[in-house]
């Protein structure tokens, strides 16, 4: 699960399918689906956004939808 | 011909377009800078260059990207400019495979070469121009290098595409195409192929733009069909997903091929972003960066130079006008126009010069930089508890600078309601208009701590935009949707001649809109102030101004202004925020040495002067403001909502700082 | 007097143009606002349907 990575932590994408249709397609747009690589790079506070960086190019998205993302730590 | 320019948002389109063209657009280090279409003319004559706001695909999510689709379905266009960021060159290609399918002729700028070599990727042009059948020229967009060569391919090179069906989508699909093929065929001048793609993708504008040539309950039987197949097979999850995957595919061998990768060091961004979106320190960075932006504005360096200008104009200019005006032995009629009329009411708008030049450079810079997309995630948090999104800050900063193209950008916010949430609450920035309003009255009473007081005043907008944001989402506009991802640019030290130059291109518009409308608009306040009902040069409080003034004062009485001036320059107001200000200096006119901010003390206290400001930043938005509003909504209904609600804010806000500061024994 | 009578009648036609003009051009909101309003043929005319 995402929510269990921290700042720095690496992962793979392994389904992605819980999350909600609009941000599944956008996420898409930017080349993040399953079998992406996956690096966080900083929490917000308070339950705030994450920032991930795939492929070079960093990706803000919120929390209760990192959540639902499955990952698998590599 | 007609060229347009296309690609993935943040790659430089607008710069190349700039660079192409001579003129100069809007360009920012953020995704979405350009929202709407616009037409050039190529440097050297040879066509129109029509630069589109970026897009990841043709299948639109959001207002801006819809606009793209829009013009690929309903004008002719002769070329294809797409552009390519080297260092994303997977995610580029998606959108560059659906363009060649298009069948239109084409060629690719690959832009960013420069960057992507930090990153130790390397890009072999030339293979890549051979694997798609297509020119591919480098280029770096930002300082103009490779695009003497890209216009001449444009302009020389016949550029039909070499190779068709770059994709191929498997057996199923291709059937499905051929029999979407054979219901649209001859029907339209677009590619069928393009069209039966996109229709299988699920793109709205596409679908409506198919079915309204053909039948529709067929071709929804062909997509219906394929779908069940497709999972029966290949247990693929949809139509679009399975598509994507094919692409993805031809797109992975066609990198393995061109693109070389070698080691390199940690980009410099993120270092940066460790300390800016530092999970404790990045909110206290963005309020201090605010802060020292205020204190440059209107202490440390804006007010020396506004007040060395209005020395300026004040001293020597006058002098100046009063002696031409005698030499030439002008009437006191005329004498009164300039000097009373012209004068004060532009003079005392063109004084603010410098310190709107400074906020604009901030804004510049807090877009060159690479900074206003992390701010939209730093604020995302708050903005999600009120009903909004990070994204919907972004249109909030640019309207600081001017609440139009702020509105404007609200286009990029994927969801309805967000959006229409985000335009109706982009009037209560404090756009550069209001500053010098601040300024005066700050001046005038708060001498101790300007830019506190300033900042005060913007914070405050920000703060009832929340409010007002959390109470409409919660009520009239309801809606559980809401979405937020965003890309977060590499950050980039800003060029100095960029950043002066949009700096100057924002700015221009308050010194050209000093020099005719608010000339304009100082003729007029000045002849209603001169004339009254019995006949001209009247004392002032039986002027016509005084009439229209006092008819509405009243109003005014309980929130601590109830003059006929301050009345006066809020009805001019809602024309240009800046008229507030030349109204007041040609009310107010003094002629000796006597400031206007010193006689501003008798009209009213330091309380009453809060409470004024407050009115200021919230009341009804300016005319160019409201028209935008009523552009982007569409509807009369929601236009006339913004001015309403915005009014009875304010008159609420001012109410409760007068009335309970007066409480409080302050005055 | 002469001089007066002509640089009355500058800047008042001078204001009343601009006057015009600034008034029909906020009306129309950012589009007329726009430097590239005479090639450009979208007029902003984008479908108001977008989810």
């Amino acid at each position: 699960m995402f929510g269990s990575l921290k700042a720095g932590d690496k992962g793979k994408i392994i389904d992605i399918s819980h999350v909600g249709h609009l941000v599944q397609r956008r996420l898409l747009d930017l080349g993040i689906t399953e079998g992406s690589e996956v690096c966080v790079k900083c929490v917000m506070p308070f339950g705030g956004p994450i920032m991930i960086e795939s492929c070079g190019q960093c990706v803000g998205i919120r929390r209760k939808e990192a959540v639902q993302i499955e990952v698998e730590r590599i | 011909m007609e060229i347009a320019l296309i690609g993935n948002p943040n790659t430089g389109k607008t710069s190349l377009f700039n660079n192409l063209t001579g003129s100069y657009e809007y360009v920012g280090n953020w995704s979405g800078v350009t929202v709407e279409k616009k037409v050039g003319v190529f440097k050297n004559n040879i066509g129109h260059l029509i630069d589109l706001p970026g897009v990841y695909t043709l299948n639109p999510l959001s207002k801006d990207e819809g606009v793209v689709t829009s013009f690929f379905l309903n004008e002719s266009v002769d070329r294809l400019l797409n552009i390519l960021d080297a260092s994303q060159l997977e995610r580029n290609l998606h959108l560059t495979l659906q363009l060649l399918e298009f069948e239109k002729p084409a060629l690719i700028g690959l832009n960013m070469i420069d960057v992507a070599n930090k990153r130790g990727i390397h890009i072999d042009a030339s293979k890549l121009s051979g694997v798609l059948g297509v020119p591919v020229v480098p280029v770096v967009a930002r300082s103009g290098k490779g695009c003497d060569k890209l216009v001449d391919v444009i302009a020389t090179k016949s550029i039909q595409p070499t190779k068709k069906n770059l994709v191929y989508y498997g057996k199923d699909v291709e059937e499905a195409i051929t029999a979407l093929i054979a219901e649209i065929i001859g029907k339209t001048d677009h590619s069928a192929r393009f069209l039966a793609i996109q229709y299988f993708e699920g793109n709205e504008y596409v679908q409506e733009y198919v079915n309204s040539i053909a039948d529709s309950e067929k071709l929804k039987t062909i997509s219906a069909n394929l779908e069940i197949k497709l999972q029966e097979i290949y247990n693929s999850k949809s139509l679009a997903n399975f598509i994507y995957l094919k692409r993805k595919e031809v797109i992975e061998s066609i990198v393995a091929d061109v693109a070389r990768k070698s080691n390199s060091d940690i980009p410099l961004s993120e270092k940066i972003d460790s300390i800016v979106t530092n999970r404790i320190l990045g909110m206290p960075i963005f309020l201090l960066l605010m802060y020292f932006m205020f204190m440059l504005t209107f202490d440390w360096l804006g007010t020396p130079l506004s007040d060395a200008l209005d020395a300026l104009l004040t001293g020597p200019v006058t002098v100046g006008f009063e002696k031409v005006l005698t030499a030439i032995n002008a009437s006191e009629f005329i004498h009164a126009l300039i000097i009373n009329g012209l004068v004060a009411g532009v003079g005392g708008v063109l004084v603010f010069v410098p310190q709107i030049f400074i906020l604009f450079f901030f804004i510049s810079l807090l877009e060159d930089s690479g900074y206003m997309a992390r701010v939209a995630l730093v604020m995302d948090r708050i903005m999600e508890s009120v009903g909004l999104n990070g994204k919907a800050f972004i249109p909030m900063m640019i309207g600081f600078g001017c609440n139009v193209p702020g509105i404007m950008a609200a286009r990029t916010i994927e969801t309805s309601r967000e959006r229409l949430l985000t335009i109706l609450l982009t009037p209560l920035m404090s756009c550069s208009a209001r500053l010098p309003v601040y300024a005066l009255f700050v001046g005038a009473f708060f001498a101790g701590n300007k830019a506190f007081v300033v900042l005060s005043l913007y914070v405050l907008g920000i703060v009832v935009a929340l409010i007002l944001a959390k109470i409409f989402s919660s009520t009239i506009l309801k809606s559980e949707t809401s979405l937020f991802v965003i890309e977060l640019p590499p950050y980039r030290l800003p060029q100095f001649q960029s950043l002066w130059r949009s700096t100057w291109d924002k700015g221009k518009g308050f010194v050209r809109k000093a020099g005719t409308f608010i000339f304009a608009g100082s003729v007029f306040i000045w002849l209603l102030s001169y004339a009254g009902p019995n006949g001209l040069n009247v004392d002032m409080d039986h002027s016509y101004l005084a009439a229209i003034g006092n008819a509405i004062a009243p109003i005014f009485a309980p929130i601590g202004f109830s003059t006929w001036q301050a009345s006066a320059s809020l009805i001019t107001g809602f024309l240009a925020k800046e008229a507030i200000i030349s109204t007041m200096n040609i009310i107010y006119f003094v002629p000796n040495d006597a400031s206007l901010q010193g006689l501003l003390a008798d009209y009213y206290t330091p309380l009453a002067a809060y409470s004024f400001m407050v009115f200021i930043l919230l009341y009804i938005p300016c005319l160019a403001t409201v028209a935008t509003i009523y552009k982007e909504t569409a509807s009369k209904k929601w236009t006339a909502f913004s001015m309403i609600y915005a009014f009875a804010i304010a008159y609420v806000l001012s109410l409760i700082i007068y009335q309970g500061g007066r409480l409080f024994g302050l005055v | 007097m002469i001089a007066s009578v002509l640089i009355g009648a500058a800047i008042f036609g001078y204001a009343i143009w601009h006057f015009v003009k600034f008034i029909n051009k906020s009306k129309k909101g950012k589009c007329a606002a726009c430097e590239l309003k005479n090639s450009c043929s979208s007029q902003c005319g984008i479908p108001p349907k977008v989810k």
